[in-house]
């Protein structure tokens, strides 16, 4: 599904990604791991398209396609979904409203007729069921005011709306409590199945206790300097990564 | 021949009295202000005034279906056409009727203008202790061909009274036509008045409106500005309070395309202590068009422990739009809280993306935050059905469909 190849990005002055390779397969789960500053949250933002990062090198082929040549808003279309670190507040607009522009948007690019509203309401209920969340949050502004959980929370009912091929989840599990972590991971697995791909971007293992990987790597200084399975998770969370990023450096050096 | 030339030979043809006569003097000695003008220095009424007017309207006649088309469809109508008030709602202690002659202390020359000539309008008087349940609607048609039209219009609201008014003007004529508009609004204690203007009048129609309100202690008046049409539109709104515990609420939202110009001019007097004030106004520009704001917020010697809060934000989403803005704060008082802010910008790059990443194309993206933008004003419209169209216009301008709601 989702092919990187030597991939090499950052911004004006610095090279933040210096040469990732990564191959995501449909039904899988990955979680990249990896210390402060190490390079995640740039990675989830060259696949999803924004202008800030330049790609010096390599290649993003998400089934077949050439994702770099592609707009956000394409990315989008084709299935690529990431849910933010921090999200963006828009007042002024509802969270259905946002929903619904976002999905009429994608049925225009797929030359589909508009959702009728009514199909869309139904659909969105569920979805709001599936992750226990209460009446009247639909007619809120999208993320205004809504604490570090509930913004987390939003994120995974849009992704739950889109039905996206490949879901980037960005520090999902950060500003979450125990429970709406429980209640966010419960919905994320609810939605995995054989053709969609998900990608865990996390700092903590916490996480992967409730979504379980399939693969595990280990990021450090721009590159993917260790891949493993799930169990690869829980010997990181004993020994910290200090053992690895020391390895990397003496092959480096 | 110019609008001032034409109006003294119209004036000679009027019966005026003494007083009127003193103040149409006045009018022409002054002449209509021009950009030397520190209140007029962003606005020029040049082209304004060269236009040719018919100053008589005709006497004409409407269908019922114009009036529906362009009216909120609130039961209690006020509708006048060509000047001639065709009918007024029945409501219990209240007195509607045709217009009144009152004085003003204003002396601009505009006014003074309106004050001297006008013949139009309306007055209502409000009695002691009524809440006028349904807010009361005001159309003002025009139909005649290029005309200048005055009205002039008082509202007394007696004291622990409470009413709402949305007025619109239209124009029917679809040819260039000029309005001076002056309304007078009194609120007596512990009164509670909500004024609406929609100002969405067609591209070459100009409007000059005052507006002047006095507040006694214990009262609160809001004033909503939603302008989304008309060639030209300028507007003063003046608040001036005297009693204690008052409230002055002004929002406003301009949305402006192709060569519109929109120029808000407001002022609040505080002249008596423990009072509030509070105002935002919100721009977008689009095409070639021009805002001006100018917030004067005086604060009296004697008007300790006011809270004055201003804000004027603007997006200017094309090359060619401007926006002047002037915030305007003497203050007085020792004891008191003010502040201001003005922003002028483009739209925020992050949550473009953010939408973008949703699926949501680049130009719908900016319609919807644009949308968004503006709607912190038009949220708080309490007519619903104001706050229903509003959000329509301003959807269907930046073309965008965010009209249902679930």
């Amino acid at each position: 599904m989702l092919k990187i190849k030597n991939l090499k990005a950052g911004v004006e002055e610095a090279q933040i990604l210096k040469g990732i390779n990564l191959e995501v397969k449909a039904g899988e789960v990955h979680a990249i791991m990896g210390p402060n500053g190490s390079g995640k949250s740039t990675l989830s933002s060259v696949i999803a398209g924004k202008e800030d990062y330049e790609v010096e090198e390599g290649s993003i082929d998400f089934e077949g396609e050439d994702l770099l040549e592609l707009a956000p808003e394409e990315r989008a279309h084709k299935g690529v979904f990431l849910s933010f670190q921090y999200p963006i507040e828009i007042p002024g607009i509802s969270v259905s409203n946002f929903i619904k522009t976002a999905i009429n948007e994608r049925r225009k690019a797929q030359e589909l007729e508009q959702m009728p509203a009514g199909e869309l309401l139904k659909m969105m209920r569920e979805k709001m069921e599936l992750l226990s969340i209460k009446k009247g949050y639909l007619s809120r502004n999208m993320n205004e005011g809504f604490s570090g959980g509930e913004k987390k929370r939003n994120e995974i009912f849009q992704m739950a709306m889109f039905e996206p091929k490949l879901a980037i989840l960005d520090e999902t599990d950060s500003g979450l409590d125990i429970d709406a972590l429980r209640i966010v991971a419960n919905g994320v697995n609810k939605l995995r199945s054989e053709d969609n791909a998900t990608v865990v971007i996390t700092h903590y293992q916490r996480l992967l206790d409730y979504i379980i990987p399939d693969f595990v790597h280990v990021l450090y200084e721009g590159r993917i300097i260790k891949s493993g399975g799930k169990e690869l998770a829980l010997e990181l969370e004993e020994k910290g990564y200090d053992w690895i990023t020391k390895q990397a450096e003496k092959e480096w050096a | 021949m110019g609008l001032i030339d034409n109006l003294t030979i119209y004036a000679q043809q009027q019966n005026l009295s003494k007083d009127k006569r003193l103040l149409f003097d006045s009018f022409v000695q002054k002449g209509f202000p021009t950009i030397k003008d520190e209140e007029w220095k962003y606005t020029s009424l040049k082209k304004v005034i060269a236009t040719e007017y018919t100053l008589e309207s005709d006497s004409s006649e409407i269908d019922s279906s114009i009036i529906k088309n362009h009216s909120l469809g609130l039961e209690d109508k006020i509708v006048f056409l060509d000047g001639v008030l065709l009918y007024s709602p029945k409501i219990k202690g209240v007195s509607i009727s045709d217009f009144s002659d009152f004085e003003c202390r204003n002396n601009d020359a505009i006014t003074e203008l309106n004050s001297a000539l006008a013949k139009s309008g309306f007055t209502i008087t409000i009695d002691k202790n009524i809440v006028v349940e349904n807010p009361i609607e005001i159309l003002f048609f025009n139909s005649t061909k290029n005309s200048f039209a005055q009205y002039r219009n008082q509202i007394l609201v007696g004291e622990n009274s409470e009413l709402k008014i949305v007025e619109k003007i239209q124009d029917l004529s679809n040819s260039s036509t000029l309005v001076n508009h002056f309304t007078h609004i009194s609120c007596e204690k512990n009164t509670k008045v909500e004024y609406n203007k929609i100002q969405n009048n067609t591209k070459e129609s100009k409007l000059i409106d005052c507006m002047n309100i006095f507040q006694e202690q214990d009262s609160t008046c809001e004033v909503n500005t939603l302008i989304f049409g008309g060639g030209f539109v300028r507007n003063n709104l003046n608040f001036e309070q005297n009693g204690s515990n008052c409230e002055s609420n002004m929002n406003g939202v301009s949305l402006l395309d192709d060569k519109q110009l929109a120029d808000n001019h407001t002022f609040v007097d505080h002249k008596t202590a423990h009072c509030r004030s509070n105002e935002m106004y919100k721009g977008i520009y689009l095409g070639d068009s021009k805002g001006v704001f100018n917030g004067k917020i005086m604060v009296r010697q004697d008007a300790q422990k006011i809270d004055a809060f201003q804000s004027n934000n603007n997006l200017l989403l094309s090359d060619n739009s401007t926006i002047d803005s002037k915030p305007q704060l003497e203050i007085y008082a020792d004891d008191v809280k003010c502040s201001h802010g003005c922003t002028i910008g483009q739209l925020d790059e992050d949550a473009l993306f953010y939408m973008r990443s949703r699926g949501i194309g680049v130009e719908e993206a900016k319609a919807v935050l644009t949308y968004a933008f503006a709607s912190e004003v038009i949220e708080n419209l309490s007519i619903p059905e104001l706050k229903t169209l509003s959000q329509k216009l301003l959807a269907h301008k930046l073309n965008v469909d965010l009209d249902f709601s679930l």
